[in-house]
């Protein structure tokens, strides 16, 4: 693919100067005008208890107050994958935090002193806090309606009980496995629950107009998706989807947690209640924690059967995901890990049982790495123990098992072409694997770790992108998609590949950001699927674009249309060495005719991609058949670390990571994506953690006790390593590479402190105390 | 997030003014940087009547050194004290403490009169006063006082503050001619983080030591056991191994979300050795650069 001359080049970002200067606007610098109204929430303080009554005659009373709305207003259920969250609060509330009623006010501040005087009667009723008080038999039921619940096909919840969803996966015979294998064992390995910690909290403005319109203004990665749900939720409202649109401005960081609908179909629902004016709701840091999406606790169970060769023949994956009070989107996460708990190694015989359990914690959903990181800390630790049962090198253990082309993979399909072994080899490589390193300090000591990952996005299988791409007079495009710039460069990408193939420089290109009006459809920006799913529908809107160029340069001034190609912003043809007809001159108004009449007309071009060939559906006991998962993206990391055997703590002088992202588009945002996900994985490795109290309340959702990195944590070095093996339904061969960074990092650092210290932690995360304490009880 | 109670706003230019306010209101509260106040004004843990805001009262402002004393200012700020040429000289481990506290926006407002008041176990300046035996300069209506800082403090957020009257500075006794001294504090990264333990240690002239530890008790620990083992000692292995010995049983830490006792502990142990050797090789003149983490 040589002579490219946008994609694969460091292009600069191009939402980096507005964002820089401070031009680049997010929800709460919208200016809505003195008619705007200020919603504040009035939240359960019990994590399970039913609503007896709610009072609200005192805060409407109050001055400035202009609505007290709850549960009776909006009596509608919604989600994502299943039809289990509520607008507010029902007959019951699930977890501490949820929203039973909310005031709408003139000011901030009335509506907070308002929201007080709400009084809501409770009978508490057992919280559920854990998931193994959650499966015992005859368990309290958290929805005991859930049988009726609405969900996708690929779902399975179990009647009467607190198991939302059920992946089952059984891939050959795995009994017969073990049997044959010449060690087997088997370990738990925990993971608690994280925040995602984007710099801007959520905030949404809903307005209603009096034409029946609702508008709703969100930080979101997902505007069309938030449309489709605000439209089925309040559907009893008379409102349809031509009737809703969602405008997304910039958006201050999303990790997954501004997927999906959670606070936002409140600014919806409450832009009902008080028609003509709009609606403003912020979250507070704390809301931010407690009350969008947690990623999920998992307790792991993993036992693996090897040969004395290092064949790994068996492997059974036990699941247990903590996905709290509401799973519309979380359920989808524990689909994803199940289907794919094997990671990227060559298994002939697997039983996966990934479960979705109800807790009355917040709800889990989606956050970077969607399951992959939960499992994979389990997993990746495992291998590395199983290898050192065996004498083996870990890193040649996973060698001799990765997985390649071709292999059958969980469901029966087959694996995509991939570059696992480069991956391995360069990313061993990076940080001189096979040398043993020795500390200087007679207090610290050195330690390599290793850790493989791979990731699928996870979504439905008619998960569409579109774009339009509008030609201006001047010869400059409006690229028009409705996918999320997120930090990750979507919007640089995605112009290059317009730039590559119409030939128009990044100057004169403008990537908008979504408005559910004017852009086309895009189902979310989740997944690390925009580059590959949206990266082709703009591919294809660009090729359409310039199809109708040469067909109309054809069509209006006879030139052999096989000959025409586009170079420089120019029409040019290999046949007639002078001719040279500049975008500019006809894109808009056409091409004239000798006679003075015109041809053509203003270019606009249309792409639509959508994975034909995936299928959700398969067996509900083996999850064989059908082909869930688009691609993997696969790659490998390795870590060498400094302990302080005295404080426990640790430093990383080096990390590498390898990827194959197939074609970089722009290989300096991949790499800076490797260093943003090395951060935020080490980060969940060695410092954050949610801590709740016997009440199910959090602890910490605040950065006083919720620890993220600051400049001064980071590691020392960090390498990217970009391998590209074609991805061939990609753009250029692109595929999606955004979560993968973050994904093996807790288990690669896992290994890292039991190569240096000989123990072996097993539950996240890794802190300087836990390695500390872990060293003296040795002693 | 908007502050819901409500309260009268005053901002006296003079210590006489700002005690009459204080005394004339049933429930009032010093805003000096805020960086505590605010936080409890909006979290409602603070609903003060008026808020007497004492940032513009010249007398409260500066930093002097006289006599062998150090008078540190109500109103100066944590980075005023790390600015401060007399501290880097005279005083290098003032600078040191200072520089763990919050971040540089946090140092910008917060004061240590401000820490010493809201006086939580893990404020960074108790174990330095107590160290220091600094003395705390409260002006009243009936007039000033003194106060040792070994009395200041009373328990986790109490002090021996009385109705009415305002801390305006603190003064710190030059312990000797030639001193040094080391702050280790107990982070969970090595970004901002409030203590989970601390120890501050100063090394004087004839191999005399002073040694406290913060966050491990409701009040700053002056390890007095301690030092009448190393005072006059020659600082070998064993006998830090003996001084370590003891901290278990001077301190009372807790486990909460931030730290368990036993880590607290282990690292109290751990920083002492490494902070009074710092202590001592920088009073001779060799020791790691003050403000280098030693944890």
């Amino acid at each position: 693919m040589n002579g490219l001359k946008f994609v694969g080049h460091e292009e600069i970002r191009i939402d980096g100067k507005p964002k820089i200067t401070g031009a680049a606007q997010f929800v709460d610098d919208l200016d809505f005008g003195p008619g705007l109204l200020y919603a504040e929430i009035v939240e359960s303080p019990l994590a399970h208890a039913e609503i007896k009554s709610i009072d609200t005659a005192k805060a409407e009373q109050m001055p400035g107050v202009v609505k007290v709305v709850s549960g009776k207003d909006f009596p509608f259920r919604f989600g994502l994958y299943m039809h289990d969250r509520f607008v507010f609060a029902q007959d019951r509330v699930r977890f501490v935090g949820e929203q039973v009623a909310a005031v709408i006010a003139r000011d901030p501040v009335t509506a907070k002193k308002a929201a007080k005087l709400v009084k809501v009667r409770y009978r508490e009723l057992p919280a559920i806090l854990n998931v193994e008080d959650a499966l015992k038999p005859h368990p309290l039921l958290i929805h005991p309606d859930l049988k009726s619940y609405k969900h996708v096909p690929w779902f399975f919840p179990q009647a009467n009980s607190n198991i939302a969803h059920w992946r089952k996966v059984r891939k050959g015979d795995v009994e017969a496995g073990f049997k044959q294998a010449d060690l087997v064992f088997e370990d738990t390995y925990t993971v608690p629950r994280y925040a995602h910690c984007a710099i801007e909290t959520h905030g949404a403005v809903g307005l209603f107009d009096y034409s029946g319109r609702l508008t709703v203004w969100a930080a979101s990665q997902s505007p069309f998706t938030q449309r489709n749900l605000f439209a089925e939720a309040l559907a009893p409202l008379g409102l349809s989807h031509k009737d809703v649109r969602v405008i997304a401005p910039f958006v201050g960081g999303g990790f997954g947690g501004k997927a999906g609908v959670s606070m936002e179909i409140l600014a919806a629902a409450l832009a009902t209640a008080v028609q003509g004016n709009p609606v403003k709701i912020l979250w507070s840091r704390a809301q931010e924690f407690y009350n969008t999406y947690q990623r999920q606790g998992l307790t792991a169970k993993t036992k693996i059967g090897v040969k004395k060769d290092g064949a790994i023949v068996a492997l059974e994956q036990t699941l247990h995901w903590d996905a709290g009070a509401y799973v519309e989107y979380g359920a989808n996460v524990v689909n994803a890990a199940g289907l794919s708990a094997t990671g990227p190694y060559r298994i002939p015989n697997v039983k996966i049982d990934s479960c979705c359990v109800y807790t009355n914690l917040p709800p889990g959903g989606p956050y970077r790495g969607f399951g992959y990181s939960e499992f994979l800390f389990g997993l990746e630790s495992h291998i590395n123990e199983t290898a050192k049962k065996l004498g083996l090198d870990p890193v040649e253990f996973r060698r001799r098992n990765a997985i390649q082309e071709g292999d059958p993979l969980t469901y029966g399909s087959k694996m995509n072409p991939n570059g696992l072994i480069e991956c391995i080899d360069k990313a061993a490589r990076a940080i001189e694997w096979s040398k043993k390193e020795q500390s200087e300090n007679p207090k610290t000591v050195r330690g390599k770790g290793f850790a493989c990952f791979w990731k699928a996005p996870a979504m439905p299988p008619n998960a569409s992108s579109t774009a339009f791409i509008k030609f201006n007079e001047d010869g400059s495009l409006n690229v028009l998609v409705s996918a999320m710039e997120i930090g990750q460069g979507f919007q640089t990408v995605m112009a290059q590949i317009a730039a590559e193939v119409l030939t128009v420089p990044l100057s004169k290109i403008r990537v908008e950001l979504p408005d559910t009006d004017r852009n086309p459809y895009e189902w979310q920006t989740v997944a690390s699927h925009i580059t590959w799913g949206t990266g082709n529908a703009v591919k294809r809107a660009a090729e359409d674009c310039r199809e109708q160029i040469l067909e109309l340069v054809e069509r209006a001034l006879g030139q052999k249309r096989e000959d025409l190609y586009l170079e420089s912003e120019t029409v040019r043809s290999r046949s007639v060495a002078d001719f040279a007809l500049p975008l500019r001159d006809f894109a808009i108004n056409g091409i004239m005719m000798k006679d003075g009449t015109y041809r053509g007309g203003p270019i606009v071009g249309r792409g639509m991609f959508m994975p034909e060939f995936s299928s959700a559906l398969s067996d509900a006991e083996t999850s064989q058949g059908g082909k869930p998962n688009v691609h993997y993206t696969v790659g490998a990391a390795a870590v060498e670390i400094e302990i302080d055997k005295e404080t426990g703590r640790v430093r990383i002088p080096r990390v590498a990571l390898a990827v194959d992202v197939g074609k970089a588009i722009n290989p300096g945002l991949v790499r800076d994506q490797v260093v943003g996900g090395l951060v935020q994985g080490i980060a969940t490795a060695l410092y954050e953690d949610m801590r709740f109290d016997a009440k199910g309340r959090l602890l910490n959702p605040n950065f006083t006790d919720y620890k993220i990195p600051t400049a001064m944590d980071v590691p020392e070095r960090v390498i990217p390593i970009l391998v590209e093996v074609a991805q061939p339904d990609g753009p250029y061969g692109a595929r999606g590479v955004g979560e993968h960074t973050m994904i093996p990092a807790a288990p690669m650092i896992a290994n890292a402190v039991e190569n240096a210290l000989g123990i072996r932690i097993k539950s996240m995360p890794i802190t300087a105390e836990k390695i500390a304490l872990a060293i003296k009880s040795k002693r | 997030m908007p502050i819901l109670s409500e309260f009268e706003y005053f901002k006296p230019s003079s210590v006489r003014e700002a005690v009459r306010l204080l005394s004339k209101h049933k429930k009032p509260a010093v805003l000096a940087g805020g960086t505590d106040l605010i936080n409890n004004l909006k979290e409602e843990i603070d609903q003060p009547d008026a808020v007497i805001d004492i940032k513009g009262i010249k007398e409260l402002s500066g930093i002097t050194y006289k006599n062998g004393v150090l008078t540190i200012g109500a109103a100066v700020t944590f980075s005023e004290l790390l600015d401060s040429r007399v501290i880097q000289s005279r005083f290098p481990v003032i600078a040191e403490v200072a520089k763990t506290v919050g971040s540089v926006g946090i140092r910008n407002r917060a004061t240590m009169a401000g820490n010493i008041c809201s006086a939580v176990a893990c404020a960074d300046s108790g174990p330095l006063l107590a160290a220091y035996e600094a003395l705390i300069l409260v002006r009243g209506s009936k007039g000033k006082r003194k106060v040792l800082a070994a009395k200041w403090f009373k328990g986790n957020k109490r002090t021996d503050i009385k109705k009415a009257e305002l801390v305006t500075a603190i003064e710190i006794p030059l312990p000797a001619r030639r001193h040094a001294g080391c702050y280790v504090k107990l982070g969970r990264y090595s970004g901002e983080d409030l203590a989970q333990a601390s120890v501050l240690i100063l090394a004087l002239p004839g191999k005399q030591y002073r040694v406290a530890l913060g966050a491990v008790s409701p009040v700053p620990v002056r390890a007095s056991k301690i030092e009448r083992l190393l005072n006059g000692q020659h600082l070998s292995d064993e006998l830090i191994a003996k001084c370590q010995a003891l901290i278990p049983g001077l301190i009372s830490p807790i486990t909460d979300i931030r730290a368990t006792k036993e880590y607290r502990s282990h690292m109290c142990q751990v920083m002492f050795a490494r902070g009074i050797r710092a202590a001592a090789s920088r009073f001779s003149g060799n020791g790691p650069e003050y403000g280098v983490n030693l944890i």
